[in-house]
């Protein structure tokens, strides 16, 4: 059985070819204006990365923000059960998820790879990827490296907006107020954690918890978001895909065509 | 996903598209020498409105155009329902477009005080068209609530007798009251259709036969009623919109929170355009406008203020009888799941989402919340949530 997941998300498109149960290629790209050529670009890599032909694949499904739009998938299914198949399928005890994406963040509650409860950020970017790449060029370090910085900080600076808009320009005073650098970026990081950390007790998540998403990848945020939530999170290997990894795996369990 | 077939019922036809015939019959009236009174809630009796010989028709915005022009004279911050009400009132006097020709029909707006964005709108409202401010008690338990409730109808029989100039006998009001209740009854029996297996009407449709019940007049109503539950009920409870099996995996939906007045119709539809069936709605435009009827034997201004006192609404605390009459209509209605909609800065309806997120919670029931505006904006996100809610469901 060859199934492929393509995870369509607002920054990135992340493809997963998965045989057997078993991921054999991924493919990770920028989406860029058209969701649709992302998809099909990411998806003809991971075909080429394992080298299958197009016509074994048994089925392709879609996830993520442009899901719908993936129209030469079989079907689409939504990013808060893909990503618990995903996740499910890496971590079987897992009973809570993180997702932070690039325009989302969502909380997920799980029992025995079912969602029993989920919760998404309001219509605002607070707390999500986008709100590091505005604060970071503000700051002007590159997005990847502001997970590190904070984590020399001694001293975090308070950020106290949530709103993205704002908090670029209270960084902007910050700076102006010669603040450090590093503790300008815990501080960034510290709110990210904060308004996370809300909405996961909101949902009553307590143990055994994922954390998934491109901000996963940072792991300055790991760092805070246990120290704010006081427990381990397991962080998988590749973040990013669990997504397209349970998109491909929702097609396996549904043999839909 | 399968796309939901609208049912097709002649009546609802009429329902839907009786706008402009309503408009018409209330300039015939107010030609005749009849008062037209102008409502925003439901704790306003229309007995004693129709008992003094007047008409009404309900005036909340539930349309997004008025909401820019009104954010000219009120706060940004307030629920998209005052600022699309209020916008269309100072639209109706102040440009050349109508945003709706209600509102230059009406001799009397009869408010009320229900949230505070209502009531501080109201005072600016008075200065476009003469509004009355009917108040309520905040606590709505025991006899002390009632009793003030009374004296606050009787002198708003009052303010109607000066209206219109006519006597408010008991013998009217009783005739009314029995009228009311026919109506209550009448849909009682519509929402007990949609308790079947398979309902005969689609949730999206029934939510516009409950948003046109305040603008169409009592009779025309009524009337559209029994034809709409005549035809339905001669209709194969298997083979409406489409096949059984369409029906087969569909979550049986309940909605609950804010009202949605006429153009407010998004997440009803987002729910049935994905997966979902709305069986019922406990909210303004729903359950909470006809469940309880007015007690036909006792004095009549006694029993108007007992039953309306009851109306289940956030602005009163504490809104217990709320949460027990969600998870009686769960029941009822053998609901799947509930999505808990409210309105952007409603604080009463989306503080007490906490309240009816546990109490669901105990019961074993799956809750979405979504708080949302008239806007497309968030059409999307919405989707999202409730994709993943269906598959939550099935």
């Amino acid at each position: 059985m060859i199934s492929v997941g393509i995870d369509s998300g607002s920054a990135t498109t992340k493809a997963v070819l998965v045989i057997d149960g078993r991921i054999a290629a991924n493919n990770i790209r920028p989406t860029g204006f058209d969701f649709l050529s992302a998809a099909k670009n990411g998806y003809e890599d991971a075909l080429t990365n394992a080298g299958i032909d197009k016509k074994d694949v048994n089925g392709i499904y879609a996830t993520g923000y442009g899901r719908n739009s993936i129209k030469f998938a079989d079907k689409a299914v939504s990013e808060i059960t893909a990503h618990t198949m995903g996740v499910y399928h890496l971590y079987p005890a897992v009973n809570g998820i993180i997702d932070i994406g690039g325009q989302d963040s969502k909380i997920i509650s799980v029992s025995d790879g079912k969602v029993t409860d989920f919760l998404m950020n309001d219509k605002c970017a607070a707390g999500t990827g986008k709100f590091l790449e505005y604060t970071a060029k503000a700051l002007e370090v590159p997005i990847e490296e502001l997970g590190s910085l904070a984590l020399v900080s001694k001293e975090p600076a308070s950020i106290t907006s949530m709103c993205t808009v704002f908090a670029e320009s209270e960084v902007i005073s910050l700076r102006a107020r010669g603040f450090k650098k590093e503790d300008i970026a815990a501080g960034l990081i510290e709110s990210i954690a904060r308004r996370v950390a809300v909405m996961v007790r909101q949902v009553g998540l307590k143990q055994n918890v994922a954390f998934v998403g491109g901000v996963a990848k940072n792991a300055g945020i790991k760092v805070f978001l246990e120290k704010e939530l006081n427990i381990s999170l397991y962080v998988p290997p590749e973040p990013q895909i669990t997504g397209a990894l349970g998109a491909a795996l929702y097609g396996v369990s549904k043999k839909v065509k | 996903m399968t796309h939901f077939e609208a049912t097709c019922f002649e009546t609802l036809d009429y329902i839907k598209n009786s706008y402009s015939a309503r408009i018409c019959q209330l300039e015939e009236e107010k030609k005749a020498g009849k008062k037209i009174v102008g409502t925003l809630c439901l704790f306003v009796p229309d007995e004693i409105i129709f008992a003094a010989g007047a008409d009404r028709v309900i005036l909340c915005g539930g349309k997004n155009d008025a909401v820019s022009i009104a954010e000219q004279y009120l706060p940004r911050n307030i629920c998209p329902l005052i600022k699309s009400s209020f916008g269309s009132i100072v639209n109706n006097g102040y440009s050349g477009v109508k945003s709706c020709s209600h509102f230059g029909l009406v001799d009397m707006v009869v408010a009320e005080n229900t949230c505070d964005s209502k009531k501080k709108t109201y005072e600016l409202m008075g200065d476009y068209v003469p509004t009355y401010v009917l108040d309520l008690p905040q606590k709505p338990e025991g006899p002390a609530a009632v009793k003030y409730f009374l004296e606050e109808l009787n002198k708003f029989k009052g303010i109607m007798e000066e209206l219109t100039g006519n006597k408010v006998t008991v013998e009217q009001l009783k005739k009314e009251i029995i009228s009311s209740n026919e109506t209550r009854k009448l849909l009682h029996r519509l929402y007990d259709l949609r308790k079947r297996e398979y309902p005969p009407i689609s949730g999206l449709d029934m939510i516009k036969v409950m948003q046109k019940q305040y603008v169409l007049s009592a009779e025309d109503f009524k009337e559209a009623l029994r034809t709409l539950i005549n035809e339905a009920e001669q209709t194969r409870a298997d083979s409406i919109a489409g096949s059984k099996d369409e029906f087969t995996h569909r979550p049986r939906i309940m909605i609950s929170g804010c009202p949605m007045p006429g153009g407010s119709t998004k997440v009803p539809e987002i729910i049935e355009n994905r997966g979902g069936l709305i069986v019922v709605e406990e909210s303004c435009t729903g359950t909470r406008s006809f469940w309880d009827l007015v007690d036909e034997n006792k004095d009549p201004m006694t029993a108007l203020a007992e039953r309306y006192i009851k109306i289940p609404c956030s602005c009163m605390t504490p809104n217990d009888r709320r949460i027990d009459n969600i998870l009686e209509l769960a029941r009822e209605f053998k609901v799947d799941g509930v999505v808990n909609y409210t309105l952007q800065f409603c604080h009463g309806y989306n503080i007490e989402r906490y309240k009816v997120q546990q109490a669901l919670k105990n019961a074993g029931i799956p809750v979405l919340s979504i708080e949302t505006d008239y806007s497309d904006s968030d059409v999307e996100q919405i989707g999202l949530r409730v994709d993943a809610f269906m598959e939550m469901l099935s």
